[in-house]
């Protein structure tokens, strides 16, 4: 009896330097009746392109809130780089500046412009006095400058946020959370309102850095088909459940792990989803 | 109209008439007392234009003490209501703040006149600090009213990279919140000159000072002048204030709406 259950502590190594997120058995409860999650169990290699999928409600915001510490779990563990997320954790602080985060309303300031929306990403690394003063090193604004013709925005740099359109801010959001030089990419529904094309171009701009930074993305979707096609692991959320988790390898599913449901069950539910 | 809403309207009208009974408002010695307004009109008109550059001149002065009112007052609110915003703070932070900005509130700028009347004597200047205290207590309420319903998005998106508190006041509460700001400033200036012109009447400096002085020696028609006056130059410092609001507030607003269009 001993002895399983030393397996099943060392099973859940937290030293393991491929993976860099894990989430161990997590629950959440906006109420003492309701969870939003469910038991969830997670770990995520370094440099993966990882997918989380499902309906709006099952529990996918919520997760990388969790990732990022502005939730805290009511049950279980995660760690990131084996630390905890806890938004009000000096040590966790720290490490905050490595994490990319891109709500689903982007959380841009309206009247600044393009330029000092991006340079914002850059604040952990300035001292209280140059922030106050809104004095940027020049390598530093020289940097959003780069990130900035980097996602096709080039020109548009005094450009105030709320002038731009819906694909536009995207890429405003997304070169802020690269002037962070982050490890991880945490982006919720980035493409979900946008039309076909540009949310292509969206994801194949997250694509390409990512491979280039080795940063490891965590996206949340709700088309099945996209993150198929963009991830190499997708795991499907249910009423708070992973019911299923997949690894992709170009057309290929190369691993299929819990759940009972089939992929074309899965490829079904969410055809008709209406977009919101 | 049901039953219910005609016993309301009938109390209030049955308190409407004890009250005014109680405090003699008759409106019969209103109607009688008509003519004697015939009798200031009189003496403004037999006025000499000579007294129009003195009270010209002391609308001036008027016009500076509120503007140093308003500048100092606002810069002081800023900074508190940055300390009194339940969502920037502890409530053993903004419960304190907020506790003093409302005691400030209690008092209408002519008490605080009469305070400082005391502390510095009569003259302009404590004119100047009761407009301060004014100011402070109101735009520090308006302020961090207005930075309570930012919107909670860009504050969260920008915590999570692990800012200071002073970086995300200085990135997004001050951003968002400003076109706020001005509107507010207008308004309080526009409103602190004429409260600044009932000043000199505890003898805190100001056009309101001659006003009252005539006022005591029955000379009505000199104290209509200097009252006309300050009609005029409240009326210009409204109609400019309505056309700045119009040109930078409304357009930024507008561009907002526009946003949020976009977003949806």
């Amino acid at each position: 009896m001993k002895q399983i259950q030393m397996t099943k502590t060392t099973s859940f190594s937290l030293i393991n330097t491929k993976k860099i997120i894990q989430l161990n058995d997590i629950w959440t409860s906006y109420d003492s009746k309701n969870f939003a999650l469910e038991g969830i169990n997670m770990s995520i290699d370094r440099g993966a392109n990882y997918a989380i999928v499902g309906q709006s409600g099952s529990g996918k915001s919520t997760l990388l809130k969790l990732m990022n510490g502005m939730m805290i779990p009511s049950k279980g563990t995660i760690k990131i780089d084996y630390v905890t997320p806890n938004i009000k954790d000096k040590k966790f602080k720290k490490m905050m500046h490595t994490i990319g985060y891109i709500p689903q309303s982007l959380g841009l300031i309206k009247n600044s412009t393009v330029l000092e929306n991006v340079l914002i990403g850059a604040l952990p690394r300035l001292s209280t006095i140059q922030s106050m003063l809104k004095k940027f090193p020049e390598n530093e604004v020289q940097e959003a400058k780069k990130i900035i013709k980097q996602v096709g925005l080039e020109g548009k740099e005094d450009r105030k946020a709320y002038m731009l359109s819906g694909g536009e801010k995207r890429r405003v959001a997304i070169a802020r959370a690269f002037m962070q030089k982050p490890t991880i990419l945490l982006a919720d529904e980035i493409v979900s309102e946008l039309d076909h094309v540009t949310a292509r171009e969206i994801m194949d701009l997250i694509a390409d850095a990512q491979k280039r930074l080795n940063l490891t993305a965590i996206m949340v979707h709700h088309d099945m088909q996209l993150a198929l096609e963009y991830a190499n692991r997708v795991a499907v959320i249910k009423e708070g459940q992973k019911i299923l988790e997949i690894g992709v390898e170009g057309d290929t599913i190369v691993d299929f792990q819990t759940g009972d449901m089939t992929t074309d069950q899965i490829m079904e539910m969410y055809k008709d989803e209406p977009k919101k | 109209m049901n039953p219910k809403n005609n016993l309301i309207i009938g109390i209030l009208i049955a308190l409407l008439v004890a009250a005014s009974y109680n405090v003699g408002a008759d409106p019969i010695e209103f109607v009688e007392g008509l003519p004697n307004l015939g009798i200031v009109v009189e003496e403004m008109l037999l006025v000499e234009p000579k007294y129009i550059p003195t009270a010209l001149w002391a609308m001036f002065e008027t016009i500076q003490m509120a503007f140093i009112g308003t500048i100092v007052g606002v810069a002081i609110a800023l900074p508190l209501s940055m300390f009194a915003a339940r969502n920037l703070n502890s409530k053993w932070v903004y419960a304190p703040i907020r506790a003093l900005l409302a005691a400030i509130r209690t008092f209408p700028s002519i008490l605080w006149a009469i305070l400082f009347v005391i502390m510095v004597g009569l003259g302009p200047f404590a004119g100047v600090l009761a407009i301060i205290m004014y100011t402070i207590g109101f735009v520090a309420k308006l302020q961090y009213e207005s930075i309570e319903t930012i919107d909670a998005d860009p504050m969260d998106a920008v915590s999570s990279i692990g800012v200071s508190k002073w970086q995300l006041i200085r990135y997004v509460v001050i951003p968002e919140s400003a076109s706020h700001l001005l509107s507010q400033m207008l308004y309080m200036f526009d409103y602190n000159v004429r409260q600044t012109s009932i000043l000199g009447l505890v003898g805190a400096g100001g056009i309101g000072f001659y006003i009252i002085n005539y006022i005591k020696f029955f000379e009505y028609g000199k104290a209509a002048v200097f009252m006309l006056v300050v009609l005029v130059v409240v009326l210009i410092i409204d109609w400019f204030s309505v056309k700045i609001r119009d040109k930078y507030i409304i357009k930024s607003q507008h561009g907002m709406e526009v946003t949020a269009k976009n977003n949806s």
